[in-house]
């Protein structure tokens, strides 16, 4: 299939699809209907493909990948494995009722890929290898976290309903306890490490984009939001290996919290900080860096800075067209 | 004739009244002793499980039959208990509907778990008991012995008794799936050595089970019931080692019939501050119950599930098998149906012995007299009429007797009776 055949493809397209999905499984808990499962996996799909479309198009149109593209597309690459982890395990296991826990994060990073900017971020002009690196594992650990709250969440439903003696739903089971408490300490126990990681490439590629003279701030809210959740991750994290009586429901409320709190400030971060250099191209990056950014890096990057200037109002010191001809 | 069930049941009563209403282990026999002094005429079987109590009685005459109300009176003194506290959870059913009753009891339709097989050699036992206690007669030997045939047919010619048809293994796949990954690595208690017990054992053997500790007051029932499982590991101990094996396990079956609960909340707390909080899946199918309820709020890990709590999961078990109820309800329609049939008819029983008795007297004493008078015929010729006079009396007997019949498929024809009574002088 050509990729131009998803060139029509907008966000509303895959949101409505794994809404749907969705609604499907959400109504297996009222009537269990085999076929629901089949409904909800072709939407599922049919999502994922349009999403996954849409990707390719917008990694053509920036002439970068992805991940890398923009906040929009990030957002949206961190849904697409999300996804990808639901088609996953709903084909492998018919009863797990993992749709209900996964699609709503899902929604939430796309619905919040929606108010986010759709520009690419000029700063990986200066180091692409390292911000690859920075961008490829914080989506890797927060997709894992993503897992752990997942995971913790499902927790949460199954001892309720083992407590208050409810019976299960025929189409729409969870895993036992000590498995999701098993998963979820891994989740968590690998997501972390990864996430420092992720942190510490970014630190790095700060002080490298500093060197290469641009105005990167560690007070940037982005910046700060992600070290306190990665305070509050590693805390969870030395308090699993170190804790020998912990209880699965303590493990599950804490990644909750600790998860939940690290979706909230990802999400909302991107979303209302403005002023970051990491929402895209309304970056604090001037404009008398335009010039040092094009020499060193080439066509794409020209393009870069002819939308920061753009969106600045600043008219550019760089004929682009030109010196790119 | 009458006959009547009064009861409660796992559908009108929750289990702490239940509890309170059981005739568990000698209060039985005292209440054999109390129903046939109140009741000198009438025929009784109690049946007392976990899930219900029942008493059945019967009488030839509907005018010393005891009314729901006397039974209720009965179950209140007999157990201490005021009869507002249970009387809206007593009901009660009567003639062809009391019959339906226990055929569906004793064909496991009215169980918690549909096709259970325990419910049928329960009806056995009670009924056991109630010869034991001479205090059954022809109408509840009929009526038991029936229920035990209506079990047997539904149980082979419906699908009832395939899948999972007992209480432990609902729960265990409901909520012990829930709780653990695994059984073989777990310590499973079994508190109780009768035949629940034995019947759990079996089925968590097949779960995969390897480390049975049986624990029973009776150290030599304990020990009779782990020689059965021993290629599981089951071991016995004895009442004194309760709490050591509570603090190992990490899965507890209590079965027995104790009146009182065997643990309760300070008793499972230091079991707990022993153990630690690992998880412990606790099935309390005793009735009365054998842990308090509050054991379930110690801690986040304590997982208590007594027979109530199974409720909803053997809903949805019964519900996905609703088309051999439909089956099942259908044979016992039928059969009770035709044991109505029966008891009606045996009511005629009397009455058309004696109009045949009498015919045949007259005909016989006539036959007498003409075999003087005509004494030269010869023994064929005699043969032939007495023959033909037989044929004569049968064949006057048939409409009657047929009408007989006929009416005693709707009920006891208690006019007809009178009618031939007073019409052929007949005495009783």
């Amino acid at each position: 299939m050509p990729i131009e055949f998803f060139a029509k493809v907008s966000v509303f397209c895959f949101l409505a699809s794994y809404l749907v999905a969705l609604g499907v499984d959400a109504a297996r808990l009222l009537k269990r209907l085999p076929v629901a499962r089949w409904i909800g996996l072709a939407f599922g799909v049919a999502g994922f493909a349009a999403q996954t479309g849409y990707l390719l198009i917008r990694g053509r149109q920036e002439n970068l990948p992805p991940l890398l593209s923009s906040p929009h597309d990030w957002l949206l690459v961190l849904a697409w494995i999300v996804v990808l982890l639901y088609l996953f395990l709903t084909a492998v296991d018919r009863e797990l009722a993992v749709g209900l826990f996964l699609l709503p994060i899902v929604l939430l990073f796309v619905g919040a890929s929606y108010l986010v900017s759709k520009q690419p971020n000029p700063l990986i002009a200066g180091n692409l290898g390292l911000v690859k690196l920075h961008a490829s594992l914080l989506v890797v650990g927060i997709a894992g976290v993503v897992v752990g709250v997942t995971l913790s969440l499902m927790y949460v439903v199954q001892h309720r309903r083992l407590k208050q003696h409810h019976a299960s739903q025929p189409g729409v089971l969870l895993p036992s306890l000590a498995r999701l408490a098993r998963w979820n300490w891994w989740a968590v126990v690998v997501s972390v490490p990864v996430l420092t990681l992720g942190l510490g490439s970014g630190v790095a590629l700060g002080l490298t984009s500093k060197e290469a003279g641009a105005v990167l701030s560690f007070s940037d809210p982005i910046v700060l939001g992600h070290g306190v959740v990665w305070v509050a991750m590693m805390s969870l994290f030395v308090w699993l290996l170190t804790t020998r009586r912990s209880t699965g429901k303590q493990v599950a409320a804490l990644t909750l919290w600790a998860g939940g709190f690290l979706l909230v400030i990802l999400v909302g971060l991107q979303v209302l900080s403005l002023t970051s250099f990491h929402s895209g191209a309304k970056t604090s990056l001037r404009t008398r860096d335009c010039k040092l950014k094009i020499e060193s890096t080439g066509s794409q990057h020209a393009r870069l800075c002819g939308s920061v200037c753009k969106l600045q109002s600043t008219p550019c010191r760089l004929d682009l067209e030109e010196r790119h001809a | 004739m009458n006959l009547q069930v009064v009861y409660c049941n796992h559908q009108s009563a929750n289990l702490s009244i239940r509890e309170r209403l059981a005739f568990a282990g000698d209060k039985l026999e005292a209440a054999y002793r109390e129903l046939a002094s109140r009741f000198r005429s009438s025929e009784f079987v109690v049946l007392s499980t976990c899930n219900r109590v029942e008493v059945y009685s019967a009488q030839e005459s509907p005018d010393a039959a005891p009314t729901r109300k006397q039974i209720a009176e009965f179950v209140s003194e007999f157990h201490h208990l005021p009869l507002e506290d249970f009387s809206d959870e007593l009901l009660a059913e009567t003639g062809p509907d009391a019959v339906r009753h226990l055929f569906r009891v004793a064909s496991s339709l009215d169980s918690m778990v549909l096709g259970e097989p325990q419910i049928v050699n329960q009806v056995k036992e009670a009924y056991r008991v109630a010869q034991d206690h001479n205090a059954c007669g022809p109408l509840t030997h009929a009526m038991f012995q029936g229920a035990i045939r209506v079990s047997a047919r539904v149980r082979s010619e419906t699908r009832l008794a395939e899948g999972r048809v007992s209480i432990a293994s609902v729960a265990v796949s409901d909520f012990g799936r829930g709780i653990f990954d695994r059984f073989d690595d777990k310590h499973v208690l079994i508190l109780g050595a009768g035949e629940m017990a034995e019947e759990t054992l079996r089925y968590l053997c097949e779960e995969g089970v390897r480390q049975v500790t049986v624990v029973n007051r009776s150290l030599a029932n304990a020990e009779k019931l782990a020689a059965q499982f021993t290629s599981v590991g089951a071991r016995p101990r004895s009442w004194d080692a309760l709490d050591e094996e509570l603090a190992l396990a990490d899965m507890i079956v209590s079965t027995t019939g104790a009146t009182e609960p065997i643990v309760d909340v300070n008793r499972f707390r230091e079991v707990r501050r022993r153990s630690g909080e690992k998880p412990v899946f606790i099935l309390d199918l005793g009735a009365p119950r054998d842990f308090a309820p509050a054991i379930a709020n110690l801690d986040d890990n304590v997982f208590l599930y007594d027979i109530d709590a199974l409720e909803a999961t053997c809903e949805q078990n019964r519900k996905s098998r609703y088309r051999e109820i439909e089956k099942a309800q259908l044979i016992i329609d039928e059969e009770a149906e035709r044991f109505m049939q029966d008891v009606y008819h045996m009511a005629t029983g009397p009455i058309v012995k004696r109009l045949r008795e009498q015919w045949h007297d007259v005909s016989r004493d006539e036959l007498a007299r003409l075999r003087l008078k005509l004494s030269h015929l010869s023994a064929t010729d005699l043969e032939s009429v007495e023959r033909a006079v037989e044929r004569i009396v049968n064949k006057l007997l048939h409409p009657p007797l047929e009408a007989l019949r006929h009416e005693a498929k709707e009920g006891t024809p208690h006019g007809l009776i009178d009618a031939l009574k007073r019409l052929f002088h007949l005495r009783d």
